[in-house]
């Protein structure tokens, strides 16, 4: 048992929210004036950046796939970022095994075959991390992806949730995240309910894992509102720009 | 009859836009004979510049400075560590630029590139060489421990000019910087805890000047100085110029490279041009 007291006695966790409460959301779409799509994402104080570049021609012409794009995703922890100051090198096996999961959850629901031969970049920058990495990097790919106009079949909304010492608790932040709590880390996809990644690290009991994974998908729908409205918001006001 | 004296209309024209790809440099000359540059500015323009102070909790101090398209954020961490046995009582100073491919698609993944190691080690010599820090300041207990500052530079958008931008968020950053005091026992640096920061229970960095620095290209035969030059304007010209002032208009670092051969009074028109533009920055830097 940790000595931190993640849940006071009146049910309220350690930053003060209720235990199906998410952080603070801010996201905003087109924030880089050199990417073809990008977006920057706000957990609380977890901060992403996600850019996408594509579709263009492969950098590797063995890698081309003559049906379908093929998707790179390049993960970079600010130096600054974390409480402690690590230089991640870029051949961190941590950071190559986030890429590769944000890679793997957006193959299935990018429709790849439209862009045949050619690549997709998805590049994601932490600015500041506080928890939740890997769900904020999700939604920041998936918002920077719909910028950048690339088909996909529906939105990846991702969102973690834990057993925090006598309760589910979702949308752990870092110190939550550390004391031996274990997180479940929920990609779905809104419109069909489908589960596109699942994550756990930790130990849970299978009793639990049920109301844990229910809140989860619960955050996971909260997710979609707030990305669709960031995206809607901005398509409107490029429409009426283009009508003026 | 009549005659048309005028010049026989081409077999075919091109918009602007794709002029612009064929011939880049032709399309620049047209704009620069006119005495203004494709996005508008005159050829002594710099592009709108912003600074934000404090925008990662996580760093001792941070800064976000945004030049035109180009927007970099500057991070410093003090971390406790040994200090050197010939200096035993002077910290670290560590600045790091960082030009990963999300900033622009002419960066590719892998190992930092040229450009971004010649910018770190440009800032490098300037906090260096021009003493910007006493790194004495920095000592905790002279031969155990010091305080090293891990400066880093992280590019969001590249549009240009990083030099001048990666050197405004380090100053801008550098000031920025409030650490927890530390107390030494036998061998165990202690920093307090959780506690606001406050006058009593931390300190600021003692900048004895603050180095800013404005860039010029040199464009074509014609020499014509480009002040602050975008992504397109650095990659068709040639020669560089960068001057780094303080305060005081003591010139601090000074570099010519590339092709474009200059005359004196090129440099000289350039210095008075920089403490010019580093005055406004200087205004702006602490306007919050």
């Amino acid at each position: 048992m940790s000595r931190v007291e993640l849940l006071s006695p009146e049910g309220l966790r350690i930053d003060g929210r209720r235990p199906a409460e998410l952080r603070k959301i801010t996201s905003t779409t087109a924030v880089l004036s050199q990417a073809d799509g990008s977006a920057y994402l706000e957990h609380g104080n977890t901060k992403v950046l996600a850019a996408v570049y594509g579709p263009r021609e492969a950098r590797h012409r063995a890698l081309v796939l003559h049906d379908r794009a093929i998707i790179n995703v390049e993960f970079n922890v600010a130096p600054f970022s974390t409480g402690e100051r690590r230089r991640r090198t870029k051949n961190d096996k941590r950071l190559l095994e986030m890429a590769s999961f944000v890679k793997q959850t957006f193959e299935p629901v990018v429709v790849t075959t439209l862009y045949a031969r050619s690549q997709i970049d998805i590049y994601l920058q932490i600015i500041q991390h506080d928890g939740g990495t890997l769900q904020a990097c999700i939604n920041a790919a998936t918002m920077a992806l719909i910028d950048a106009g690339i088909a996909m079949t529906d939105y990846v909304c991702a969102c973690t949730a834990g057993w925090v010492e006598r309760e589910a608790a979702i949308d752990l932040n870092h110190i939550e995240e550390s004391s031996d709590t274990s997180e479940v880390t929920v990609a779905m996809l809104p419109k069909s309910g489908k589960i596109t990644l699942m994550q756990m690290e930790s130990r849970l009991h299978v009793d639990k894992l049920e109301e844990v994974l229910s809140l989860a998908g619960e955050g996971c729908k909260q997710m979609h509102v707030v990305m669709d409205k960031t995206i809607r918001d901005r398509a409107e006001d490029l429409a009426a720009k283009m009508a003026v | 009859m009549t005659s048309t004296s005028a010049a026989p209309s081409p077999a075919f024209t091109f918009s602007a836009s794709t002029f612009q790809k064929l011939h880049p440099a032709e399309y620049f000359r047209k704009f620069i004979s006119q005495g203004v540059r494709p996005d508008g500015r005159l050829l002594t323009g710099f592009r709108p510049t912003t600074v934000h102070y404090g925008v990662i909790s996580t760093a001792n101090g941070s800064a976000m400075v945004r030049v035109g398209g180009t927007t970099v954020v500057c991070g410093v961490k003090a971390e406790v560590a040994e200090p050197r046995l010939d200096s035993p009582d002077q910290g670290y100073l560590v600045p790091n630029v960082d030009l990963s491919p999300i900033c622009s698609s002419a960066f590719r993944p892998g190992p930092p590139s040229e450009q971004a190691q010649v910018t770190s080690d440009a800032i490098d010599r300037v906090l260096k060489e021009s003493k910007v820090l006493d790194l004495k300041d920095l000592c905790i207990e002279e031969g155990k421990a010091v305080w090293s500052l891990w400066i880093d530079v992280v590019c969001v958008s590249y549009d240009g000019n990083i030099y001048d931008a990666a050197l405004a968020s380090v100053m801008a950053a550098l000031a920025n910087v409030r650490i927890r005091k530390p107390t030494y026992d036998e061998g165990i640096v202690k920093v307090s805890g959780a506690q606001e920061l406050d006058d009593d229970n931390s300190f600021k960095l003692n900048l004895n000047r603050t180095p800013l620095s404005a860039s010029f290209v040199l464009f074509d035969t014609s020499l014509e100085l480009l002040a602050d030059p975008n992504f397109a304007e650095e990659s068709i010209c040639e020669g560089q110029i960068s001057v780094t002032v303080d305060e005081e208009g003591q010139i601090c670092a000074l570099s010519k490279v590339g092709g474009g051969s200059s005359s004196p009074s090129i440099l000289k028109e350039c210095v008075d041009r920089a403490k010019e533009r580093s005055k406004d920055l200087r205004a702006l830097m602490q306007q919050q």
